[in-house]
């Protein structure tokens, strides 16, 4: 029993307020504690806006790359595709095929490509070499 | 929101960045003419390939105002390019 529910069932006991009043000074007090255990109901956490590609090359010629890509135009880039025709869909499929990549194209669903992009916010990718560095993640 | 400003930077052999800023509206008014002999061949193209040329130019302006705050930066030991799109 906390402290402060002590307290309210003290000024219950002397009477100084009724048992109405007690039980909404005790409720009060619940939903407070409730609010402050739990900070992710009570802040949502920011939704990330931008996928960020980093890549460090400390070999012999340095070299950097720095990428940064809103999300919003993933979602777009994924809706421009499910407008490919079918007809250029097989053909692609049949290059993929010779070349020895077993995907089907056709099997992909717009629908699955949006759930990857929005699941795309958990990504993170962090290699970390002697020469070089790539980092992955959504900001 | 569509794109406002593109600016280009880049490093020459000489190691001094050289900066070019885009103003996006401007840039797109003078080149209508061309932009609209675009538009009628993309139409052509969708006719030809069977995509609905509503879904695509609704895909095409999604895609446009999606661009703000895209950046791409490129440093290759003499050779670096930085561009960015607010």
């Amino acid at each position: 029993m906390n402290e402060e529910r002590r307290q309210v069932l003290e000024m219950l006991a002397e009477g100084k307020v009724t048992a109405d009043e007690a039980e909404r000074l005790i409720n009060a007090l619940e939903r407070e504690q409730i609010e402050s255990t739990s900070p992710a109901v009570a802040r949502q956490k920011p939704r990330p806006k931008y996928l960020r590609v980093l890549v460090e090359d400390n070999s012999e010629q340095p070299s950097r790359i720095n990428v940064r890509v809103p999300l919003q135009l993933l979602r777009a880039g994924v809706k421009l595709a499910s407008l490919i025709p079918p007809r250029a869909l097989t053909r692609v499929n049949a290059e993929l095929d010779k070349a020895g990549v077993p995907i089907d194209l056709t099997q992909l669903r717009p629908q699955d490509l949006e759930e990857l992009v929005e699941h795309l916010d958990d990504v993170t990718v962090d290699i970390d070499d002697p020469t070089s560095k790539v980092q992955v993640f959504c900001e | 929101m569509i794109p406002q400003l593109v600016t280009v930077g880049y490093r020459g052999s000489r190691g001094r960045w050289r900066r070019l800023y885009v103003p996006v509206v401007p840039v797109v008014v003078v080149l209508s003419p061309l932009l609209l002999l675009a538009a009628a061949a993309g139409l052509v193209m969708c006719r030809v390939y069977g995509i609905s040329p509503a879904g695509a130019l609704c895909g095409a302006g999604r895609l446009v105002w999606a661009l703000p705050g895209a950046r791409f930066e490129l440093d290759d030991g003499q050779f670096g390019l930085r561009m960015s799109i607010r």
